[in-house]
């Protein structure tokens, strides 16, 4: 029955496959698809109740300093994370990765008291229980604070994980993580862009 | 030698018969038995609430039960139906059967796949605690801003219905998560994209709708809680706030969640038709096409729910036209399974007859729903009998009946026993009967003017023998999916052993043991063609033996395109650790409700100690 001979697939002997050490990735490319839509229905949310509301025309942009330099700080975050990270890991050099993972906590940890801090500030007296506006405002903030310290969580589970060169996956919970915590960077410029500069271009 | 190592393939994939082995389970046979089990047990409870309504409108004037209790009573039999069974019931098969179909050993995520289910059993548990502690939701399962304000809805229900359903979002996008990357990442060597059985392409799609949907229900059902206790302002007019809101995000995933009810059903009658038929399906591209088309396209089609709150012209013409594209490819499907019923040689068997059902119900409610696709005809028939019946053809035309032509399939391999197709027939006549007559009906009455969720009617108007008409039918529709019930637990003792094949049908699943061993196949299998059990080829023709696997609980993992043998996959075994995180989610959102927020806060530190758990590494040895 079976002339069809088995390397028809032209593949590697089964024996010579390594382990498959990229499932991770894709469940948090997935995670992160649908962490996209849910920021993208917030945005939606924000431009849909703004159009439709004569309250907000008369409003004074919000303040922009503190903002731009936590995007500095999440910037650098990234940057920190990636290059004293994970491409210490892949040099197998591990106790400097941990320290890399360990500054990307450090500046994510100044990211949320700084908008702590922020927060505290009154601004123009506006709060979520204010009026759509000051709703949608911080509720979108409230919720980027809400994934940077998921960010935050997954790093610290990293940090604390065996990463040498005897786990069967040297740096892939790392990579995971890492792609997280980029992801959230990201959202952290459309915040921005969308909530902060936007209305100073008006 | 092939004794000894089915002896250590069972040792390392079966859970011990224990109660923590039940509780621990990671094994998606077992998983996708309890959510089969769950949705029936969520669907008979739907069905008595929807038997208690119609008792109530079998004649005017009736005072059976209260108003208030007739808003409960359909809303929560809504939220039954559409949230709890009818995706549900579409992921235990697709979690029982992916992994047999894909000749893989399970899921890509087992320990997600554990989760996903102890999170749908606990949502449903969350939101049914609500008519117990005073009040279940009452402003239907798509809960319109702003009556779901607490100015106008005071107690828990809507908050319930708030957090259940993000708790059941949680759920789902897991499921759907789990089965992509199993889908495009674990198939058997040589089943390129182009030879999936169609079945995965629907599942496929579901799980992208579900990635990409349910974000919106969330965000909503956030706003809504936010709004109900904690003093925000999104659907307050007053404060700026805009109730539409609501109807955008709320309809942006409801109309997908149509196709993710509907899509896998579709996928289970392109495999059984040509089972059924003795040949392949019909014009298999253009039924994969036509459904990644009805997916896609299932985005741009949301507003025609909202019809009549007042848009522009533009904005309706093309919702309209969006809507009626989507029969295109629906037509498409059905003259592809017309067809290979009119080529091949169809037997009819029970399953057979409920995918033939299946396809006269969804024409009927594919042509009505085309009629309440054009504007002034939808305005003219907004929140009347007509859309009720519309939505009823649909639903069960489209999602009950192919689950019951599914059941009678595929429930051989899964408990190795046949249902007797003599009461299978029986019960497929008189739930078809009783379907029609119970919901036919309505279109008369809607348009005729009776409109929706009022719980009675006066008499004269003309309503009162096409409702009693409507009542006699739904209990004989009832009766005939109590007959199919009756039948199962009959199988169970007394059916005829089924055997690898008993329909001689062409996908992998057959070709494992009814029920499967616990690991499945001895050897991952190879596949050659679209029909791998019909072609000469043999599946597992292995002369070296190296795709046995045996040294720990493997599978193997191939390109997304190719499916060319790209590495060995590891899977984790049996943990408590999804239980207790489902738990304290569970916790976390009941506190939320009940505003004891240093209860949630301590529910989460815990969530995230079992998540830690969970995903810890085991030291390994060997290959790993």
């Amino acid at each position: 029955m079976s002339t069809v001979s088995a390397d028809i697939f032209n593949s590697p002997p089964i024996a010579d496959l390594k382990p498959d050490d990229e499932l991770g990735k894709y469940g948090i490319w997935l995670l992160i698809t649908t962490e996209a839509f849910l920021f993208i229905t917030l945005f939606f949310s924000y431009f849909y109740l703004a159009n439709r509301t004569s309250r907000w025309q008369v409003e004074i942009p919000p303040p922009i300093t503190l903002v731009l330099i936590l995007l500095g700080i999440l910037v650098l975050s990234s940057i920190v994370l990636h290059f004293f990270g994970e491409m210490q890991v892949k040099k197998e050099k591990y106790g400097g990765a941990r320290a890399g993972i360990a500054a990307t906590i450090v500046l994510g940890l100044l990211f949320l008291g700084l908008e702590g801090f922020g927060f505290s500030q009154s601004w123009l007296n506006i709060t979520p229980a204010t009026d759509s506006y000051g709703s949608i405002f911080y509720v979108i903030q409230f919720f980027h604070a809400a994934h940077v310290l998921a960010g935050l969580l997954m790093l610290i589970y990293v940090l604390f994980l065996p990463l040498g060169p005897t786990q069967r996956t040297p740096y892939r919970p790392l990579h995971t993580a890492a792609l997280y915590w980029h992801f959230v960077d990201v959202v952290w410029v459309f915040v921005v862009f969308f909530l902060f500069i936007l209305p100073h271009l008006d | 030698m092939s004794a000894a190592v089915q002896q250590r393939l069972t040792e390392m994939w079966e859970s011990p018969h224990t109660v923590r082995g039940w509780f621990a389970t990671v094994d998606h046979k077992a998983l996708g038995k309890r959510y089969l089990v769950s949705a029936f047990i969520f669907l008979l409870i739907g069905g008595v609430e929807a038997l208690i309504m119609r008792l109530q409108l079998s004649r005017a004037n009736e005072a059976l039960i209260t108003p208030e209790m007739y808003d409960q009573l359909f809303t929560m039999h809504g939220m039954t139906m559409i949230y709890w069974y009818a995706a549900p019931v579409l992921s235990g098969f697709s979690i029982y059967f992916v992994p047999l179909l894909i000749g893989a050993r399970d899921l890509a995520y087992p320990r997600l796949n554990a989760f996903t289910f102890w999170t749908l059993v606990l949502s449903f548990v969350l939101l049914y605690i609500s008519p117990f502690a005073g009040q279940a939701p009452h402003a239907g399962w798509f809960a319109h801003a702003p009556y779901t304000e607490t100015q106008y809805s005071p107690g828990y229900g809507m908050d319930v219905f708030a957090m259940s359903l993000i708790l059941l979002t949680i759920s789902t996008t897991g499921g759907a998560i789990n089965l992509i990357v199993s889908i495009l990442r674990l198939r058997a060597p040589g089943m390129s994209i182009s030879k999936m059985p169609i079945y995965l392409y629907s599942t496929l799609t579901m799980s992208f709708l579900v990635v990409i949907s349910m974000p919106a229900l969330t965000v909503a059902c956030v706003f809504l809680e936010l709004d109900r206790r904690y003093y925000t302002h999104f659907f307050t007019v007053a404060r700026g706030g805009n109730p539409i809101l609501w109807q955008q995000l709320f309809w942006f995933f409801g109309h997908p969640w149509v196709y993710i009810v509907f899509l896998p059903a579709t996928g289970m009658i392109s495999m059984l038709i040509p089972v059924f038929c003795r040949r392949p399906i019909v014009g298999y591209p253009y039924v994969v096409l036509s459904t990644l088309l009805t997916g896609i396209t299932g985005f741009g089609v949301w507003v025609h729910h909202m019809f009549s709150i007042g848009m522009s012209q533009m904005t309706m013409s093309f919702f309209s036209a969006a809507s009626m594209t989507i029969s295109i490819f629906t037509s498409i499907q059905v003259f592809a399974w017309v067809a290979t019923i009119w080529k091949g040689r169809p037997i009819l068997t029970a399953s057979m007859q409920w995918a033939l059902g299946f396809i006269a119900l969804l024409v009927i409610g594919g042509l009505n729903g085309l009629v309440t696709a054009v504007v002034p005809v939808d305005w003219q028939l907004h929140e009347t009998y007509f859309v009720l019946a519309h939505l009823h053809y649909v639903l069960i035309g489209a999602n009950v009946f192919p689950v019951f032509a599914g059941l009678y399939y595929w429930l051989p391999k899964i408990t190795g026993r046949m249902m007797n197709e003599a009461i299978g027939k029986w019960s497929f006549w008189v739930s078809f009967i009783g379907f029609n007559v119970g919901f036919f009906p309505q279109h008369l009455l809607g348009i005729a003017g009776m409109p929706r969720r009022i719980y009675t009617f006066p008499s004269g108007l003309g309503l009162d023998s096409l409702n009693m008409t409507s009542t006699i039918g739904a209990f004989v529709f009832g009766i005939g999916i109590l007959i199919s019930i009756v039948n199962f637990f009959n199988s169970l003792r007394y059916g005829v052993l089924a055997g690898k094949d008993p329909w001689k049908a062409d996908t992998l699943e057959w070709a494992t043991d009814s029920p499967p061993a616990a690991y499945e196949v001895v050897r991952i299998p190879t596949v050659i063609s679209r029909c791998p059990l019909w072609d000469d080829y043999d599946e597992n023709y292995d002369p070296r033996n190296e795709r046995i696997l045996d040294q720990g609980r493997l599978t193997l993992a191939t390109t997304w395109l190719d499916a060319t043998p790209l590495a060995i996959s590891r899977l984790p075994d049996d943990s408590l650790a999804p239980l207790w995180l489902a738990l304290a989610l569970f916790v976390f959102f009941g506190a939320i409700i009940i505003h004891w927020l240093w209860v949630a806060l301590a529910a989460i530190v815990i969530g995230l100690a079992c998540a830690c758990f969970w995903v810890w590494p085991k030291p390994t040895k060997g290959l790993a």
